[in-house]
């Protein structure tokens, strides 16, 4: 006869957690073992008295009604300053202390978000300030060539025929010293995005056209971010976001160029 | 401005909130007893399963759909109940046990199986019909295997399951649940016999 059942495997015979093969091994031995197929009974009774034993507690009428009350308490409340509910016990000394932390937590965030804004003194929002530059130094560290290469913008512009919801124009003059390398078919904040890219002289720009949100805006605004300059405006259709180490003065006259150009000959409407 | 509402594309609010009552509320009978086994006092258990319920719906984003919610749950009870006053007491209580207990699996079995689980199953199904002796020798396990069995044979969960809530591998959870077997069966040895003598006495007198 073969070895004795183990323990664990009377049990996970009992608890039907063996597998086929396992459970047709075991069967083979209970078929000839007596004391085990007797053990493998006494598992089963134990099992099933101490199921029945141990369903004891019911819930007090009182803590449905108490739990109903404070779920719906709880998703009537706005989800970012979770509270202790007004009808928690005193003595859940433990949830107070969780709630201790989360005020610290939400203080600190605030101080920080504070701090952030007054050293920015930039009403451009500091994301997207993030993202553009991220984007713009991504372009200067890879070695990779422009999606489409060319200094011509009747060759730029329709190539992004079919990958943008939106149309834009490219100016026929550039100020001087200052060409078009190319352009990137790009993603900001999850929406697609044409990434032109200049040179003023060695200075390299990208130029972010975005489809218009239609939230108006002061045009020009510029701010700083990682020793780069940024300047943005906005057109009835587009939103456009240029960045570049070059002086603010030389960006912001491209920006002009490039806005004027949106405005001289309208790009057909999406 | 302009490049302000990008960002603004605030994330979609998830339909799950609406469900967490259907899915919670059903749950809450067998999430007292376990609470209240556990906690061994009605208020404390009270508390341990509101605040289960509080920290599940506001942690529910985290929740993934279609998987186990139950699982979850429980192991949000669990979890709460450990920090809680009785569970520290348990715990500290515990680590003895279970000091003496990993001794016992690495050094040779100082039970052999035969002296304890072969017994005749007359005897046991006597004893087992014996709910209040059932329920003492219950009391006495300590509580990780108390969990243990009342996961796996009260909620009727795999070991998988089980492995999920009290986060340890299903190797420990196979185990704690023969060791709170063979603990139960000793218990029950102890508590089965005076409880009959006294019923002897009850209904001699």
């Amino acid at each position: 006869m073969s070895d004795h059942l183990a323990s664990t495997a009377l049990n996970a015979l009992a608890d039907g957690e063996l597998s086929a093969d396992q459970l047709a091994t075991a069967n083979r031995h209970l078929a000839d073992c007596p004391q085990c197929t007797s053990t493998a009974l006494a598992q089963s009774l134990l099992k099933s008295a101490t199921a029945r034993a141990a369903q004891r507690y019911a819930p007090p009428p009182h803590l449905q009604q108490r739990l109903t009350d404070l779920l719906k308490e709880e998703s009537s409340r706005p989800k970012t300053a979770p509270t202790q509910s007004q009808a928690q016990p005193a003595r859940g000394l433990s949830s107070l202390g969780w709630v201790a932390a989360l005020a610290v937590l939400l203080i600190f965030a605030s101080l920080f978000f504070v701090q952030r804004s007054a050293q920015q003194n930039s009403p451009v929002n500091s994301p997207l300030l993030a993202e553009v530059s991220d984007l713009h130094i991504a372009t200067l560290a890879a070695n990779s060539p422009p999606q489409v290469i060319s200094s011509d913008r009747h060759t730029v512009k329709p190539w992004f025929q079919g990958k943008i919801p939106f149309s834009f124009n490219l100016p026929q003059n550039l100020p001087a010293d200052t060409t078009l390398d190319g352009a990137n078919l790009t993603y900001l904040h999850n929406q697609p995005t044409a990434q032109l890219l200049f040179s003023i002289g060695k200075h390299r720009v990208s130029v972010f056209i975005q489809q218009a949100t239609g939230t108006p805006a002061a045009d020009h605004r510029l701010a700083d971010r990682s020793g780069f300059h940024l300047t943005e405006f906005q057109t009835a259709n587009l939103d456009v976001v240029a960045i570049s180490d070059v002086e603010p003065a030389r960006l912001s006259s491209l920006a002009d160029i490039i806005e004027q150009a949106q405005t001289e000959t309208l790009p057909p409407p999406n | 401005m302009a490049l302000l509402p990008w960002k603004r594309a605030a994330p979609t609010a998830g339909p799950q909130t609406s469900s967490f009552e259907e899915l919670a509320l059903p749950l809450l009978p067998s999430l007292y007893n376990v609470a209240a086994w556990l906690a061994q006092n009605p208020a404390d258990a009270e508390d341990l399963v509101q605040e289960t319920f509080l920290k599940s719906m506001r942690g529910f984003d985290t929740f993934e759909p279609n998987t186990n919610f139950k699982a979850w749950i429980f192991r949000i009870l669990r979890n709460t109940y450990l920090t809680s006053r009785s569970g520290l007491a348990a715990r500290r209580t515990v680590a003895l046990e279970e000091e003496l207990e990993a001794h016992d699996d690495s050094g040779p079995r100082l039970y052999p199986e035969a002296a304890i689980d072969r017994q005749t199953p007359e005897l046991n199904l006597l004893r087992l019909s014996d709910h209040a002796a059932l329920k003492a020798a219950m009391e006495n396990l300590p509580a990780p295997l108390l969990e243990v069995i009342l996961l796996c044979d009260v909620e009727e969960m795999k070991y998988k399951e089980i492995a999920s809530v009290l986060e340890i591998p299903i190797g420990t959870v196979m185990s704690r649940i023969a060791r709170a077997r063979t603990t139960l069966r000793r218990n029950l040895q102890i508590h089965a016999a005076p409880a009959r003598d006294s019923s002897g006495k009850g209904t001699g007198k």
